[in-house]
């Protein structure tokens, strides 16, 4: 219902007591986000003002838009979702909602909604009187409430929890209460800090769905913020990738997924991880190549074509390929020899993990043909051979952003 | 073997000695209050020579004692225990809501003043009351926090070290995700403290409720010192009214008036007796 933009959004944890201005709500937090940045603190900038969380953070978020900020713990994604709800100061840049400016406008006006990792339901008060209790601070009638209330508790499958306290409640039907209490009253906003972080895995597939579902269901603008990479692809239909505070990379799950920004994105984005080697990236004229490990691999003629664009020197490269690109091969030119260390059965596939190159490589092996024949185990210490084809790769500079050749 | 057996003997003696030493400890605690509940059942002469004895045939005197330490003056007892009333409720409604806004502040705004503040009551309760009694009295008077509607203002002060103390580590111990969806639901500071913030800190109001009443009930120092003595008495200075002429004292209306303050406290204090234990933990031990 509503768009969201965020226009150069910097959050800076004040070094010093004065910096640190006393007030019951959004500067609270300070004094936490501080020792936890701290705590870590190698790779955030400090800077005279204090630690810089969050540098220089832009987003135009659409209407009705799935956002979700993913990253590892300690990237400025909550801090982020934070200055939007209003619950942490935000030291410089503009917030807009729906084309008003936010910067200071207190949680309660800003017409959001927030689901907490802790689920924060109010432990006093039923579960009736938590999803009642946002619509009767904005003296809605109590027919009205009451139609609301009922309606979001059959949305979510609560109907038969209303007169239950939290406490009484597992943690999927907490959750849920937590959904329930957010969209009850139709935020323009509903904002989502690591809702299924508490639950198990099971759990969690299952509420995953059920934010799918829900999504369909409301109108709400959704900015959802997870470590989890499984959610934010699966969820979003846009991924912010952070770092450090940083953008990475923002595109649909899709792009992130095919073409990864830089390293640090396709080692975060997919299960398992991309496998890295050491190669090298050699021009001749307008033509292409990589050379890895003594096998030539030449790029697709659509990378070509980018790399090119870019007029991208022969260079030393790091080469990155996902574990389900690459197969098993026996002989031919283009093959490359590993030793396995570890199989994982993981039922419809075998993950292999191989030494080859100095490198740990997996490579995803299915465990069953189309016909029905089976591929026989892998011994440990067995040498096998491997290749991948040159539409797969990903070609990275082996500076410290690590960027991808091709953008 | 030998050694487990040994050890398991050591452990046994260790045990029973210890029981033994509690076991004279709690007499020792309890022989006073035993004491006036025999006495007041006691003739007046029986009390000084058969201190620790029943009462006897011969010494009981029956309800006489409370009929006349009721009576005893020219001071009815019923308006020293209204005033009694009066003042302890008063007393720990004010400490119990003022204390618990004031500790909500200091445990959620981490600024230099307001851990002066926390240190400072904390620090209060160090400092005797002996050693500010005189001053005290001298303000009080010229503030007028002499009338029993008034001394509560003195007891909120006495009382806040305690009760913020307590305060503080309950509230430290509440999740503050819940005060921040309360905030983005809609509700201003004032809001989610009383619908949000004063509901979670029930077990803790119980305690430190309990606590300040037990204090303020049988308090006789501060009320005999600020309040105007011929106007206003609470229980325990009526009692203390009981000394005659000549420096006779009818101790067996003694014993009867004691008797009969106590048992109010005691039947408060086991009727919330499980509330005390839960709400002295709840702030020690996260849940």
């Amino acid at each position: 219902m509503a768009e969201v933009s965020l226009r150069h959004i910097r959050k800076v944890y004040p070094n010093t007591e004065r910096g640190r201005r006393g007030g019951l709500f959004g500067r609270r937090r300070s004094e936490q986000g501080r020792a936890s940045t701290q705590g870590r603190a190698s790779t955030l900038k400090v800077t005279d003002e204090g630690v810089l969380a969050v540098p220089d953070f832009n987003l135009e978020i659409a209407d009705r838009e799935f956002v979700v900020l993913v990253g590892p713990s300690g990237c400025g994604k909550s801090t982020t979702l934070r200055m939007v709800a209003g619950l942490e100061e935000i030291s410089g840049g503009e917030l807009h909602i729906d084309g008003r400016l936010m910067n200071d406008v207190a949680p309660k006006d800003r017409d959001i909604a927030m689901v907490f990792q802790s689920y924060a339901l109010y432990p006093h008060m039923t579960v009736r009187e938590n999803l009642s209790f946002p619509l009767k601070l904005r003296k809605m009638p109590q027919e009205q409430i009451d139609t609301k209330v009922s309606e979001a508790a059959k949305t979510l499958g609560i109907t038969e929890y209303l007169d239950r306290k939290p406490k009484a409640l597992s943690g999927g039907q907490r959750q849920r209460v937590a959904i329930g209490r957010a969209i009850v009253r139709e935020p323009k906003v509903l904002l989502m800090d690591e809702p299924l972080s508490n639950l198990d895995a099971k759990l969690r597939n299952q509420m995953r769905a059920e934010i799918i579902k829900l999504r369909q269901r409301i109108d709400s603008t959704f900015i959802y913020v997870t470590h989890d990479q499984t959610e934010a692809m699966t969820l979003g239909d846009r991924i912010v990738i952070m770092r450090d505070g940083e953008v990475q990379q923002v595109g649909t799950p899709q792009e992130v997924f095919d073409h990864p920004a830089n390293i640090f994105v396709a080692g975060f984005i997919g299960v398992p991880q991309m496998n890295f080697f050491d190669a090298e990236l050699v021009r001749t004229g307008a033509a292409y190549e990589v050379r890895v490990g003594g096998v030539v691999v030449a790029p697709s003629a659509e990378k070509q074509a980018r790399l090119a664009a870019h007029d991208v020197p022969t260079q030393p490269i790091t080469l990155g390929i996902r574990p389900e690109h690459v197969s098993l091969a026996t002989g031919g030119a283009r093959t490359l020899q590993g030793t396995v260390d570890v199989s994982e059965m993981m039922g419809s596939s075998v993950h292999l993990h191989l030494r080859s190159l100095g490198q740990d490589v997996i490579v995803i092996v299915q465990t069953m043909d189309v016909d029905g024949s089976h591929r026989g185990g892998y011994a440990i210490g067995e040498t096998v051979e491997f290749t991948f084809g040159g539409d797969v790769i990903h070609l990275f500079a082996t500076d410290a952003t690590g960027g991808n050749l091709e953008f | 073997m030998m050694h487990t057996e040994q050890t398991l003997v050591a452990e046994r003696r260790r045990k029973t000695i210890l029981s033994v030493v509690l076991a004279i400890i709690c007499v020792i605690y309890v022989l006073p209050v035993a004491a006036v509940v025999v006495n007041s059942f006691k003739l007046n002469t029986f009390v000084k020579t058969e201190t620790f004895a029943l009462p006897t045939e011969q010494s009981f005197a029956g309800f006489s004692n409370f009929i006349t330490g009721m009576t005893f003056g020219n001071y009815p007892f019923l308006k020293s225990a209204l005033y009694s009333v009066v003042i302890t409720i008063l007393s720990t409604g004010l400490i119990l809501l003022f204390c618990s806004m004031a500790a909500w502040y200091i445990a959620r705004v981490n600024s230099r003043a307001c851990r002066a503040i926390y240190y400072l009551c904390v620090f209060s309760m160090v400092v005797p009351f002996q050693m500010v009694m005189f001053t005290l009295s001298k303000t009080a008077d010229t503030l007028k926090l002499n009338t029993p509607w008034t001394i509560p203002i003195v007891y909120l002060g006495f009382g806040a070290g305690l009760a913020i103390f307590m305060f503080v580590g309950f509230v430290k111990s509440i999740p503050l995700e819940i005060e921040e969806a309360a905030a983005i639901d809609g509700c201003g500071p004032l809001r989610t403290f009383f619908s949000v913030v004063l509901p979670m800190l029930k077990p803790t109001l119980i305690s430190v409720g309990i606590l300040e009443i037990m204090w303020v009930w049988n308090d006789y120092l501060l009320p005999v010192l600020v309040l105007d003595l011929n106007e206003y008495r609470t229980i325990p200075i009526h009692i203390q009214y009981l000394k005659g002429s000549y420096g006779t004292v009818d101790l067996g209306a003694t014993m009867a008036l004691i008797l009969l303050s106590i048992v109010p406290v005691i039947i408060f204090y086991l009727a919330c007796q499980k509330h005390i234990i839960k709400g002295v933990a709840a702030g020690a031990v996260k849940g």
